[in-house]
């Protein structure tokens, strides 16, 4: 390839990403603020103009927005480009366009540890997402053993959708064993749901994803060494092991706050890093990383809106809209990828 | 295991593991007692008769099901069966209740085991055609679609089950992951028929299973149609699977091991694959549930320092993807599957 061509190339990368960038933002923006215009109590754009101007104003506008709306929709928005990234972590890890956090049993692994905590210690909220971390890693370090015996990318995805099932059994027995007072709170661990989260849920999420987002930057060169193959990494100069092993930690770290405050949310991962990829017609870490998070962002906002207001007064589980959004798309997904694969 | 001591064999074990059932329990009853003591009766008889049942019943269907896909992996809750039929019995029980004026959820009634059939086959086919490239279906792609069809079913239900109160939620949780706590003689009635029609079918069509697992081209040439009969047996797989959920829920992988097993034992004819199938299932959900019985429920109440509500007791169905998970990954790992 001459440079010329080179440069063009980079150049069109470069026109997608950030056409991709700007319009994922602009979506996001948009539902952003219908997440404060729309809900049972409609404000007008006045309203919420005046609340976000004076957050210590005593109306109901500033009310519902800063103690409710604001903080309800940010968590959706941060948890989204948390996931976003873990997919695409894990997704480097395993060398498998096809992993997910849901599908590998981790956000399993974290929820039976956050349901044993919310029994064990109701009270402590703050510790949450180190038990969601404990489960998250139990369930990671497993899948990649299994990864390093198992070259078969298809049988690693069995084994998580193994744990899954047990971990998830698991859930349901710590239910059926919980009192009436716990049990609402552990069944969110089944489905996911933002409802009633405010903004010390925010503040909870809040931390591991201003540590751990911009980290994820630092992988991108070992990221793409890692897309052409182990031996290629290895030849780069990459430990191909403990860059695995770090990416892993990386991607449940980021998983595990994201289970402890909204439950275990499927599919996103999977599905914002693949669409960053088809907008880009690439690969590059580098641009993947930044834009599947605002898509994951974009994707759980708006799937929190419509969550919220589908069957307003009555809200439904986020995790339910996005399961059902979610999984035609992965089926689609993985047909396409297996079918080619396992012949 | 010699051929010939195998079915006395079997026999004798489940009639022992019955009898363990029949004996063990939180009230000791003395032996001499016990043909005629009210807790026998009322309570472990019509247990020990739904778990044995039902075992078999999902133990048949598993080995329907492998058949008729040449998949391994098959199994009624790894396809979404249970969870179809699980989604379209809660429909049902809501919508009975919302005619009815009812708050309650009413759980018995065997119209519920019809509405499962019709959910548990859409789910199956849905998971099975889905499978399929080329013409065959592939052992991985069927449990990730099945993974994904249950999963969606799972969600559907919990939508439907958004406006529950917690004593119905729990009720339903508890059957959705499959529970044998406190069935009784109202739910072996509801019971027997979707038994008696699907064993009756599954053991009946082995003649046609054997032609199958010939191949589709093989089957064909000696006169059988082919769609036709697999729809038969994904039906009779439906029935056994739906009869069984409407009653004790979504138990899985005892589907899944049961056929395994029985396939080490007696080989692959049907003929003698399918009552093993159904006599080794039936056989494991019966320790499973011996084991739930006598689970020590004291010691997490002690350890999670809050009492166990009531209804009391493990469910069953948490007991046997403890089994079942190992031996799934074994299946994956140990086993080279002809993908």
């Amino acid at each position: 390839m001459t440079a010329d061509v080179a440069d063009r190339a980079a150049l069109g990368l470069n026109g997608a990403f950030v056409a991709g960038l700007a319009v994922s933002a602009g979506l996001l923006l948009v539902v952003l603020a219908l997440s404060l215009l729309q809900g049972v109590v409609p404000l007008t754009t006045a309203d919420v103009l005046a609340a976000l101007s004076d957050p210590h104003a005593e109306a109901r506008a500033s009310i519902l927005v800063w103690d409710l709306r604001l903080p309800r929709a940010g968590l959706a928005a941060l948890a989204g480009a948390c996931l976003a990234a873990s997919g695409v972590l894990l997704q480097g890890a395993l060398r498998n366009d096809l992993a997910d956090p849901a599908l590998l049993g981790v956000g399993a692994g974290a929820s039976l540890l956050v349901a044993l905590g919310v029994m064990l210690q109701p009270a402590n909220l703050a510790a949450m997402p180190g038990f969601a971390l404990g489960g998250g890693l139990a369930v990671g370090l497993i899948i990649l053993a299994a990864a390093q015996v198992f070259r078969d990318t298809a049988r690693i995805i069995l084994v998580g959708a193994a744990l899954a099932a047990l971990f998830s059994a698991l859930v349901v027995a710590l239910i059926v064993l919980a009192n009436a007072f716990q049990l609402r709170v552990v069944y969110a661990f089944l489905v996911g749901s933002l409802i009633g989260r405010d903004a010390s849920d925010f503040l909870r999420l809040l931390p591991w994803a201003a540590v751990l987002l911009p980290a994820t930057l630092f992988f991108v060169r070992g990221l793409d060494a890692l897309r052409l193959g182990e031996e290629m990494a290895a030849g780069l100069g990459v430990n191909v092991f403990r860059f695995r092993l770090l990416l892993m930690l990386a991607a449940i770290g980021l998983v595990a706050p994201v289970v402890a405050t909204c439950g275990p949310i499927g599919f996103i991962a999977l599905v914002a890093p693949h669409l960053a990829r088809a907008i880009l017609r690439g690969t590059d870490a580098a641009r993947v990383l930044p834009l599947a998070m605002l898509i994951g962002a974009t994707l759980l906002a708006t799937a929190d809106l419509l969550a919220r207001e589908a069957l307003s007064p009555a809200e439904l589980p986020v995790g339910l809209v996005v399961t059902a959004l979610g999984a035609p798309a992965a089926i689609l997904l993985l047909r396409r990828h297996l079918a080619g694969h396992t012949a | 295991m010699s051929v010939r001591l195998l079915w006395p064999g079997l026999t004798a074990l489940l009639l022992a593991t019955a009898a363990a059932q029949l004996a063990i329990g939180t009230v000791a009853i003395p032996l001499a007692e016990m043909p005629d003591h009210i807790i026998l009766h009322a309570v472990r008889l019509p247990r020990l008769i739904v778990v044995v049942l039902s075992g078999a019943m999902l133990g048949l269907a598993g080995a329907l099901l492998q058949t008729v896909t040449r998949n391994p992996l098959a199994e009624p809750g790894l396809m979404g069966v249970s969870a179809g039929a699980v989604l379209a019995i809660v429909a049902m029980i809501i919508a009975a209740s919302r005619a009815e004026g009812l708050g309650v959820v009413r759980e018995t009634g065997w119209h519920l085991g019809l509405a499962g059939v019709a959910g548990g086959m859409a789910a199956g086919a849905l998971t099975y055609a889905l499978s399929r490239h080329q013409g065959t279906s592939r052992p991985i792609l069927l449990v990730l679609m099945g993974v994904l069809v249950a999963g969606s079913a799972s969600a559907l239900t919990s939508v439907l089950l958004l406006t529950a109160d917690e004593s119905q939620l729990r009720l339903v949780l508890h059957w959705t992951i499959g529970s044998t706590n406190g069935r009784g003689w109202v739910h072996v009635e509801m019971l027997l028929p979707y038994a008696a029609a699907g064993l009756a079918m599954g053991l009946l069509s082995a003649g046609v299973a054997n032609a199958l697992q010939l191949g589709a081209g093989v089957a064909a040439g000696l006169g059988l149609r082919v769609e036709h009969a697999r729809l038969l047996l994904i039906f009779a797989a439906a029935v056994l699977t739906a009869g069984a959920v409407s009653v004790v829920g979504g138990i899985g992988f005892v589907g899944l091991i049961g056929p395994h097993l029985a396939r080490m034992l007696v080989g692959n004819d049907a003929r003698r694959l399918f009552p093993a199938a159904a006599v080794v299932a039936a056989l494991l959900l019966t320790l499973a549930d011996l084991g739930a019985r006598t689970f020590p429920l004291g010691w997490i109440e002690a350890w999670t320092r809050s009492p166990v509500p009531a209804p009391t007791g493990l469910p069953v169905g948490v007991i046997t993807p403890l089994l079942g998970v190992p031996f799934f990954l074994w299946l994956v790992f140990a086993r080279r599957e002809r993908a």
